[in-house]
C-alpha cells in the first residue's frame, strides 16, 4: 500500500505535528473531506450503473467527515472517543491481500471497491501507528479511536467487497 | 343350522309370546361411549405444524367430504411446497374409509376413537369440521387408525437412474445420466398424488401433474405438448434444471421427492425430435403482425422469448456474439450433463416456429444498439453473465491464470486445451465443480492423471456446490479443500506460474450472517499448479450499450433496472435473464415469457393505436 495517496507522507507528518484533540479532529475531518471530494469527482467518470457504489462512498465519507467534526466542536468528545475506544475493533488484514488499482477512465466496480479499501487500509495503519508512538493519554486514545473507525469502515468495505466479488459463486444453484 | 321356510307363519301363540313382553323390565343403553378398536376410524386430528396443505386428501375423498380452507394466519411458502391451507371434513359426507389417512403425503392427518357427536337442530353444522391436532371442538380424543406401512399409499422411494460409473465417465465428456427404461418412467410417476405444489414452485408453472399423468398413462405425446405449454427448454430443462419442483414435492415429505426432471427427461427422449417440432408446430396458427422483434442474445432467456412472440406472429431476429446459439447452456455447461444435441433439438423446435437466429453478429460494436432500435419494433437484451470475475490478488494478471467461464467456452467450442499436470482451481460454486471435472477428464485424457484441487473459501458446512456434485467430482479424482481464501499466486523466477498461496478461513459469516471470512494468517498454504482458473463468479459485459443509452437508463445498484415485465426506462427496451434477474435456466425461460407477454402486448396496443 505504500503508494498510496494517504501512505506515510505528508499527511502522516501532518497529523504527527497536531498537538490538541481538537487539532487532530480537524485534521482527520479535512482527510475524510478530501476523500469525499475524491469520491464526488469520480462520480462522472464511471459509467451510470456503477454510480451508485460511489455515491454512497461518497456519502460515508461524508458521514465520517461531519462525525469527526462534531467531535472536534465538542467539548465532551474526549469521554465519547473513551467509550468508543474501549472496544478494540479487530483488523482481518484481509486488504493486504488486495492490489491497488490503477483507476483509470471508466474503473469497474470491483476497482472501485478496492481502491476505496486500500485508502481505508491505509488510514487505519496510520492512525495505529500514531497512536502507538503517542505517549499515554488522551492523544494517543484519540488515534486509537480514528484507527478504530477506520478499520470498522474498512471491514463493512470488505464485506461488499465478498458479496460484490465472490457473490456470484454462490448463485448458481442446482438444488 | 335349520332353515326356516319362507311360508312358516310360526305358532299360534306367537302374539301371546310377544304380550309377555310388556312385563319384564325395560333395558337402557346409556350414551357414555365403550372403549373402540385402537385402530378405530372415528373423527379425525390434524397435526397442523406438519400438514402442508397439498389438497391430497381432498383429493383422494371419493366422497366429497374435504374442503381445503384458506387460513390467512398460516405460512404459504410454494417454494418450499407449503400452502396456508387445511382440510375440514364434512361429516355427513365422510364415511371414514380412512384414504385420507393412507394416502398423507406429510402423514398428518389420522382419525380417532371417537365417534360421538351430538348436537341440536340449530348446530346441524357443526359436523362441518376443520380438525387440529386436539379434534373437533377443541375436544382431546385418543388415537385411532393412523399411518402403518401396510396401509400406506405413498411409495417413498425413487426409481433408480442409471450412470456412468467414476472410472468411465472420466474417460471423456459422455453424458452421465442415462435415463429412465419405460417402465420405470411409469413406475415413477405412479408416486404422484398429483397435488400441484410442483407447478406452483417452478418458476415458469411448468404442468407438471399434468405431464406426469400422462407418462404414467404411456402418452409421452401428450407429455411432451404439456411441457411445450411452458417451457421450449424441454430437453435442456429435462437435464440440466435446478428442479425447484421437487424441493416443493410433497412425497418429499416422508420420502424421496419424485424425480420431475428425470421424468421430463424420459418423455422428451420417447418422441422423436421431428414429432416433437410437429406436436409443437401444430397449434401456432398466428398470422403475421408485421412487427418486427430483435433479441440480442441466443441463450434461454433470449431464445424463448422468440418462441412465444414468433408464434404470436412477428418476424423475430435473435443477434448470437457466438458461433452457434443456446448462450451458457452451449458454452458453459459441460456435455457429460448436457449433450450438445439435446440443446440443438430444443432450438430446432424454435426455429420452427420462425425464429432467424444470426449466429457470429455481436451486438455493440459494429452493429449498434441504436441501429436495433431504428430498425425493430421492440429489442431485448438478453446478454447473459458472459464475464467471469477475477479475484485479482497478486499474480492474477498472469498469463496461466484463467477464468472458469472462459475455459469452459473453449472446451465446448471444441478447442485442443491443453491443460497442464497440476491445476488449482479457485471457487467452491457449482462452476467450479463444472471446471474441475472438464479440466480432470482433459487431463486424463493427456496425462492419464489428475491433479486438481478445488480451494473453496467455504467449510463444507456451507459449501456452495451441490452435494451430487462435490461427491461426483471426489468420485471423478478432484481433490476439493475447504476453508482456503487464496492470497497470492506464485510466479517463479523465469515467470513461470509456480502455484496458489491460500490462508485458513476461520469463519466465513459474521454475526449478521453477512459473507465476511476470516482467516487465519499463520495458516499458510502453497498448492503447487501450472495454471490458476478463478471460478468465483460472472459479470454481464453492459458496454455494448454504450455511453449514450447506459445514461438513459436505469440502473439498480449495478443491474440494469427493469419492471415487473422485464421492460427497462427507454420503452422500446426489454430485457431479461441472467442479466437481470437469474440465477438458472428455469428462471431465465420464465423471463423470456414474461417479455415476450409484455411485448406483445405493447405491439397490439400500438396496432390498435394506429401506429
Ligand atoms: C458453467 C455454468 C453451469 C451452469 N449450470 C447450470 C445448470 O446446471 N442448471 C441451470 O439451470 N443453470 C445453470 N447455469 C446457469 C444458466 O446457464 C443461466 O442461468 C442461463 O443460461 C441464463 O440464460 P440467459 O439467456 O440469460 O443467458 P445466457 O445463457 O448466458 O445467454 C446469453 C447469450 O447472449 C450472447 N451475447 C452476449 N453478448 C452479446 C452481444 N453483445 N451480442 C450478441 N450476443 C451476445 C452470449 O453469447 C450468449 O449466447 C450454469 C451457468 C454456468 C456459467
Amino acid at each position: 500500500m505504500s503508494e498510496h495517496p494517504e501512505g506515510h507522507g505528508p499527511a502522516y507528518e501532518h497529523l504527527r505535528a497536531r498537538k490538541s484533540l481538537a487539532e487532530i479532529l480537524q485534521s482527520a475531518a479535512e482527510f475524510e473531506r478530501k476523500a469525499h471530494q475524491f469520491y464526488t469527482g469520480l462520480i462522472p467518470r464511471v459509467r451510470k450503473n456503477l454510480r451508485y457504489l460511489v455515491e454512497e462512498l461518497a456519502a460515508e465519507e461524508k458521514t465520517h467527515y461531519e462525525l469527526f467534526q462534531r467531535l472536534a466542536e465538542d467539548p465532551e468528545a474526549r469521554q465519547q472517543i473513551q467509550e468508543r475506544i474501549a472496544v478494540p475493533r479487530e483488523d482481518h488484514r484481509f486488504s493486504d491481500y488486495i492490489q491497488l488499482p490503477d483507476l483509470g477512465d471508466n474503473p469497474d466496480d470491483q476497482a472501485i471497491l478496492q481502491y476505496a479499501l486500500g485508502r481505508e487500509d491505509a488510514a487505519m495503519k496510520q492512525y495505529r501507528e500514531l497512536a502507538q508512538n503517542a505517549p499515554p493519554g488522551p492523544i494517543r486514545q484519540l488515534f486509537e479511536y480514528l484507527a478504530n473507525e477506520e478499520t470498522a469502515h474498512k471491514l463493512e468495505l470488505e464485506k461488499r467487497y465478498y458479496e460484490l466479488v465472490y457473490g456470484g459463486s454462490r448463485m448458481v444453484p442446482r438444488v | 343350522m335349520a332353515k326356516i321356510r319362507h311360508d312358516d307363519r310360526g305358532s299360534l301363540l306367537a302374539p301371546l309370546k310377544a304380550l309377555g313382553f310388556f312385563t319384564r323390565a325395560p333395558v337402557t343403553e346409556t350414551l357414555a361411549p365403550r372403549p373402540a378398536s385402537l385402530n378405530y376410524r372415528g373423527f379425525h386430528v390434524n397435526d397442523w405444524s406438519q400438514c402442508i396443505g397439498c389438497g391430497t386428501c381432498q383429493r383422494i375423498c371419493d366422497n366429497a367430504a374435504i374442503t381445503m380452507v384458506t387460513i390467512p394466519s398460516l405460512p404459504q411458502d410454494p417454494a418450499r411446497g407449503i400452502r396456508n391451507q387445511r382440510p375440514a371434513i364434512d361429516y355427513g359426507r365422510c364415511c371414514w374409509c380412512g384414504l385420507c389417512v393412507d394416502i398423507c403425503p406429510s402423514g398428518s392427518i389420522a382419525l380417532t376413537r371417537e365417534y360421538i357427536h351430538i348436537c341440536r337442530e340449530s348446530e346441524l353444522d357443526s359436523y362441518f369440521v376443520l380438525p387440529d391436532p386436539n379434534g373437533i371442538h377443541g375436544q382431546p380424543f385418543p388415537a385411532g387408525w393412523a399411518k402403518s406401512e401396510v396401509s400406506e399409499l405413498i411409495d417413498p422411494a425413487r426409481q433408480p437412474m442409471k450412470e456412468l460409473p467414476a472410472p468411465t465417465r472420466i474417460q471423456g465428456f459422455d453424458e452421465i445420466v442415462q435415463g429412465y427404461e419405460p417402465q420405470q418412467a411409469i413406475d415413477e410417476a405412479a408416486r404422484c398424488v398429483q397435488c400441484g405444489l410442483c407447478h406452483e414452485a417452478c418458476p415458469t408453472h411448468m404442468h407438471a401433474p399434468e405431464y406426469i399423468r400422462a407418462i404414467w398413462r404411456g402418452d409421452a405425446e401428450e407429455a411432451v405438448r404439456q411441457i411445450y405449454r411452458t417451457n421450449p427448454f424441454a430437453h435442456v430443462c429435462g437435464r440440466v434444471c435446478t428442479h425447484r419442483c421437487e424441493q416443493a414435492c410433497s412425497i418429499g415429505n416422508r420420502g424421496e421427492p419424485l424425480a420431475i426432471r428425470w421424468l421430463k427427461r424420459h418423455a422428451m427422449d420417447s418422441v422423436p425430435d421431428e414429432r416433437v417440432r410437429e406436436l409443437v408446430t401444430q397449434d401456432s396458427v398466428a398470422a403475421p403482425s408485421g412487427r418486427r422483434v430483435a433479441i440480442v442474445g441466443s441463450g434461454p432467456a433470449g431464445l424463448t422469448a422468440a418462441f412465444d412472440l414468433a408464434r404470436h406472429g412477428h418476424a423475430v431476429t435473435v443477434y448470437e456474439a457466438l458461433a452457434r446459439p443456446g448462450g451458457m447452456p452451449r458454452y458453459g455447461i459441460p456435455a457429460y450433463r448436457l449433450p450438445d444435441d439435446r440443446l440443438d433439438a430444443d432450438i430446432a423446435v424454435i426455429e420452427a416456429q420462425g425464429v432467424e437466429i444470426r449466429c457470429n453478429t455481436p451486438i455493440g460494436a459494429e452493429l449498434t444498439m441504436e441501429t436495433l432500435r431504428q430498425q425493430y419494433d421492440a429489442v431485448v437484451l438478453a446478454i447473459g453473465l458472459q464475464l467471469g470475475r477475477s479475484t485479482r490478488i497478486p499474480g492474477s494478471g498472469h498469463r496461466d491464470v484463467h477464468t472458469a467461464v472462459e475455459l469452459l467456452r473453449r472446451i465446448r467450442e471444441g478447442e485442443a486445451l491443453a491443460p497442464p499436470k497440476r491445476v488449482v482451481i479457485i471457487g467452491g460454486g457449482n462452476v467450479a465443480m463444472d471446471i474441475a471435472r472438464s479440466l480432470a477428464r482433459l487431463q486424463m485424457r493427456r496425462h492419464g492423471a489428475i491433479d486438481i484441487t478445488v480451494c473453496a473459501l467455504e467449510d463444507f458446512d456451507h459449501f456452495p456446490a451441490d452435494p451430487t456434485e462435490l461427491k461426483e467430482a471426489r468420485e471423478e479424482g478432484v481433490r476439493v479443500l475447504a476453508s482456503r481464501g487464496p492470497k497470492e499466486i506464485v510466479i517463479d523466477a523465469d515467470g513461470g506460474l509456480g502455484g496458489l498461496k491460500t490462508l485458513g478461513v476461520t469463519s466465513v459469516f459474521d454475526e449478521q450472517g453477512r459473507f465476511a471470512p476470516r482467516y487465519n494468517h499463520e495458516d499458510e498454504q502453497l498448492h503447487e499448479a501450472a495454471w490458476v482458473v478463478e471460478a468465483i463468479g460472472q459479470i454481464s459485459d453492459i458496454s455494448i450499450l454504450g455511453d449514450s443509452l447506459s445514461e438513459r437508463l436505469e440502473w439498480d445498484r449495478g443491474r440494469l433496472r427493469v419492471d415487473e415485465n422485464g421492460r427497462t426506462a427507454e420503452p422500446w427496451l426489454w430485457s431479461a435473464g441472467d442479466m437481470v434477474r437469474g440465477p438458472d435456466v428455469v428462471h431465465a425461460v420464465a423471463d423470456g415469457h414474461r417479455v415476450a407477454a409484455s411485448i406483445h402486448q405493447a405491439l397490439q396496443q400500438h396496432t390498435e393505436a394506429g401506429s
